[in-house]
């Protein structure tokens, strides 16, 4: 036995498990066979090339139907016409991972007749698709990107998308000028310096000040206009913001320095405008970023909606958009689609894939008249059911208009910070007139009275108080990350080191999620083992899955055996043959349907029968992550309030909890559920940390003040995270909170430092006891400490061990 | 001397300028959206993608010129 690399995905399996070829080729699937053929065909193989040394997943099963996207609804959705009749449609392409895939489906779309121009984003997997209706239908390229392995949904590309990439593209271009003119700057300044020390001509000297100040007002006026436009609003609407601190100081130091330019006396400082402008703009650009980012995720969760419903109508079906979809409609659907809105079921029994709202993994049983909640997905047979709520009442709209609410409103600490500054900025701003108003009449000279002025702005420039929060962050975010945690913003630290109130999702944080088997009833001989295993081979259920894993892992050997007549029982089971022999599978109520009767448990449970005669019980259990106890200990010692949400039934809430030791528990929790105890959580002035990684916990994390989402958690869960354990650890959230109380207690010292620098220097300045070379030289002192007082953070490991 | 640097320095601020404008251009056209494919296109794209490239670009060219006809043959 050996391990060879699948001649298409890349990935590493054993040989005995390949499928082989001439030539040294050997393939990990049919779908890997067919689309490297398929290639080597169409002379796509450069594909191979360009993977370098990355690896891809095994090509998607796509056997959907394709002909939805040639539908005179879905046409009305997300089809454009440009001026020149070519159609447009944007889709987000499922099974990107790397240049080569985006290279691959470019190309195979664009070798298409009839396609004008296809462009895939990496970053965000999106695709703008253009071609000719009336020579290619919409449906074939769709095939033919499904062909090849990937899948693709369309997404709504509406006013607000072009807005956040009008956002992206204007900050890049403003950030760009801004690099390029302090780049610029800097490399003119190392002359200028020289020469301040060394002695320069005036000419030389002139000229040097003469293209800084080209630089410097391409940078002030064309990047810094951001900050400009921000001011102008906030004087509009009588706010005193950091905007207009930031564009005040840089333009009233760029007049100075213009002064200077033209005769004055002193130091031009043309460089510090570009930079003040460069630093606060980088700022700003990621937090565009991040939005944007968001957003992706949120269109990619959007691209999962389905795109129609079916519809009986006098005992006809009928396919309809969504929004046609009327109270009252019985709605059919089908085995592995998604339920469209709301409603309840008609008949008898149906079974529910509930993931997405409660994080239950296991499929959920519905019986007659039992509430049907639009994107769950049927696991069962074809079931109908009755629609109670239209599309956009129903609970998967209702989350995607939260969730947006959430990402528009979510810079909250923000506002704080900005409400902050605004004192600051109107005090310094008073400050300074007050100073050039009396020494003006004081001395008469107006030179004398703005150099001070100049000094009390210079000095009083926040740098010491700005770097005072983020320095120490930084350090304390860069120490986190070699821990596996992301903190998507350094602000987060301040509100997780105030935190109060913990709330733990139960699926995915506190249980990983999967079954295990936790106790068999009675061990198997070898025919009944062979029996068992055939038996679950025939079934993609999770509880099979778990109890045929777990036959792998303790049986030495199990011998091939195909059943007859295997029969799936919707919610209960299997029914199979063996010849003559008749083998049962399931839960007690496909046990009691045939007349076999069986213990209750609190577990889930699997029972193994044949001929009527139990054979073997297993009972199943979601198993409780490493840690938990550690994790929940340390809460308790620093007096944080524990809180654990799940959509679990009361029974199983309460038998984890007790065990893992927490008093307070939600069982039977909706998303909105667990969004509304968060919100009666900070109503009563708690700072709440949620903990989560489905989707079903989205709108919960969006309402939290922190949000920390698992690694392994769903793409638009992470988009709404603050902090990410990337190890998936309990430990993580463990050491997010040592290193954000840590870096706070920090963050307080720097502040004092700065706030000590600036009662005795601003006094200083306004006596006129400073010039503004020295009060630019006494700034970046202060920054200096506030620098130096950062990096202790990480070194006190003695005082750390101490605080764990 | 200082003749020389003053040629230089106007002769350098005004192809920076030039090239700023075509940097804030192409920024404003999409051409940075994703960086991730650019740079690796950068690296990476062979003389082939280059000529595919290329004749995408006429290809485009033509569609659109067909298309206009057909429709002032419509009208």
């Amino acid at each position: 036995m050996s391990d060879v690399k699948c001649s298409h995905c890349q990935l590493v399996f054993d040989s005995t498990v390949m499928i082989e070829e001439k030539d040294n080729l050997y393939f990990c699937c049919k779908g890997c066979q067919g689309v490297y053929h398929l290639l080597k065909d169409d002379g796509l193989d450069a594909f191979y090339d360009k993977m370098r040394n990355n690896t891809i997943a095994p090509p998607l099963e796509n056997d959907k139907d394709s002909s939805s996207f040639d539908l005179e609804s879905f046409k009305q959705r997300y089809i454009k016409t440009d001026a020149d009749g070519f159609s447009r449609v944007d889709l987000v392409i499922e099974g990107i991972h790397c240049a080569a895939c985006v290279w691959l489906n470019e190309k195979i779309l664009n070798e298409t007749e009839g396609v004008l121009e296809v462009s895939i984003n990496f970053s965000n997997n999106k695709a703008k698709l253009v071609w000719d209706e009336d020579t290619v239908k919409l449906s074939t390229l769709i095939e033919k990107i499904r062909l090849v392995g990937y899948n693709a949904y369309p997404y709504d590309f509406n006013e607000v998308s072009q807005q956040s990439i009008d956002a992206k593209r204007n900050y890049i271009s403003r950030m760009g000028v801004a690099i390029f003119g302090v780049l610029n700057i800097m490399m003119i300044d190392v002359a200028k310096y020289a020469g301040y020390f060394l002695g320069m001509d005036r000419e030389v000297l002139h000229m040097i000040h003469l293209v800084e100040f080209l630089f410097s007002t391409m940078v002030l006026f064309y990047s810094g206009w951001i900050f400009f436009k921000g001011a102008y609003y906030g004087l509009k609407n009588k706010i005193i913001n950091m905007d207009l601190l930031v564009s005040g100081g840089a333009t009233i130091t760029y007049f100075y320095s213009i002064s200077i330019l033209f005769g004055a006396k002193g130091q031009s400082y043309f460089d510090s405008v570009a930079m003040i402008i460069l630093f606060v703009l980088v700022g700003k650009y990621l937090e565009v970023l991040g939005k944007k980012s968001a957003m992706d995720s949120m269109d990619r969760m959007k691209s999962q909606i389905p795109l129609e419903a079916t519809i009986i109508e006098n005992g006809v079906k009928k396919v309809v958009t969504l929004d046609e979809v009327k109270v009252g409609d019985i709605i059919e659907v089908k085995n592995g689609e998604k339920a469209s809105v709301d409603g309840v079921s008609i008949v008898k029994l149906a079974t529910f894939d509930e993931s997405s709202l409660s994080g239950e993994s296991l499929p959920v049983e519905k019986q007659k008249g039992e509430n049907i909640f639009s994107g769950t997905i049927n696991t069962g047979n074809v079931m109908r059911y009755e629609a109670t709520k239209n599309y956009a009442n129903s609970s998967l709209s209702t989350m995607m208009n939260l969730l947006e609410d959430a990402l528009a409103s979510k810079p909250k600490i923000e506002e704080t910070t900005n409400r902050l500054s605004q004192h600051f900025s109107l005090s310094i701003i008073i400050l300074a007139m007050l100073s050039f108003v009396g020494w003006y009449f004081y001395s008469g000279d107006f030179e004398k009275s703005l150099i001070i002025t100049i000094s009390v702005i210079v000095i009083a420039c926040p740098c010491a108080l700005a770097l005072a929060t983020p320095i120490a962050s930084l350090v304390g975010i860069s120490w986190a990350t070699q821990k596996g945690l992301l903190f998507k913003e350094a602000k987060f630290i301040e509100t997780f080191a105030k935190a109060t109130t913990v709330v733990l999702d139960k699926t995915g944080t506190i249980t990983k999620g999967k079954l295990t088997v936790k106790h068999q009833s009675k061990v198997l001989n070898e025919e009944h083992l062979a029996l068992l295993y055939a038996l679950l081979s025939g079934s993609t259920h999770p509880v099979s899955q778990s109890i045929k894993k777990y036959l792998e892992a303790t049986a030495k050997e199990i011998d091939a055996l195909s059943l007859e007549n295997i029969e799936q029982v919707s919610a209960q089971g299997m029914v199979a043959h063996y010849g003559k022999i008749e083998l049962l599978g399931g839960n007690a109520k496909l046990m009691q349907r045939h007349g076999i009767m069986v213990e209750k448990s609190a577990y889930t449970v699997y029972h193994f029968a044949i001929d009527g005669v139990l054979i073997s019980s297993f009972e199943l259990e979601d198993s409780i992550k490493e840690n938990v106890t550690e994790l929940i200990a340390y809460f308790k010692k620093k007096k944080i309030d524990i809180f654990m949400a799940t959509g679990d039934s009361q029974e199983v809430a309460s038998r984890l909890a007790k065990e893992v030791g927490i008093e307070n528990f939600m069982s039977q929790m909706s998303p909105l559920d667990k969004a509304n105890k968060i919100k009666a959580l900070k109503e009563q002035a708690e700072i709440v940390v949620m903990v989560g990684d489905g989707i079903n916990d989205t709108l919960a994390l969006s309402y939290a003040d922190i949000a920390i989402v698992m690694g392994s958690g769903a793409d638009v869960a992470l988009a709404m995270s603050d902090v990410v354990v990337q190890n998936n650890s309990l430990l993580g959230i463990k050491d997010a909170f040592v290193i954000s109380r840590r870096t706070y207690r920090f963050i307080k010292q720097n502040l004092l430092i700065s706030l000590l620098y600036n009662l005795i220097t601003i006094p200083l300045a306004i006596a006129g006891y400073v010039m503004p070379l020295f009060a630019a030289l006494s700034m970046s002192l202060s920054s200096l400490l506030v620098v130096g007082n950062s990096m202790r953070i990480k070194q006190k490991n003695k005082k750390l061990k101490k605080e764990k | 001397m200082n003749e020389v640097l003053q040629l230089e320095l106007i002769v350098g601020i005004i192809v920076t300028f030039i090239l700023i404008t075509i940097f804030v251009l192409s920024a404003k056209k999409g051409n940075f959206d994703d960086q991730k494919k650019m740079m690796d296109g950068m690296l990476f794209d062979s003389p082939d993608d280059l000529r595919s490239a290329a004749q995408q670009e006429a290809k485009q060219e033509e569609m659109r010129k067909k298309k206009r006809e057909s429709k002032e043959l419509d009208k």
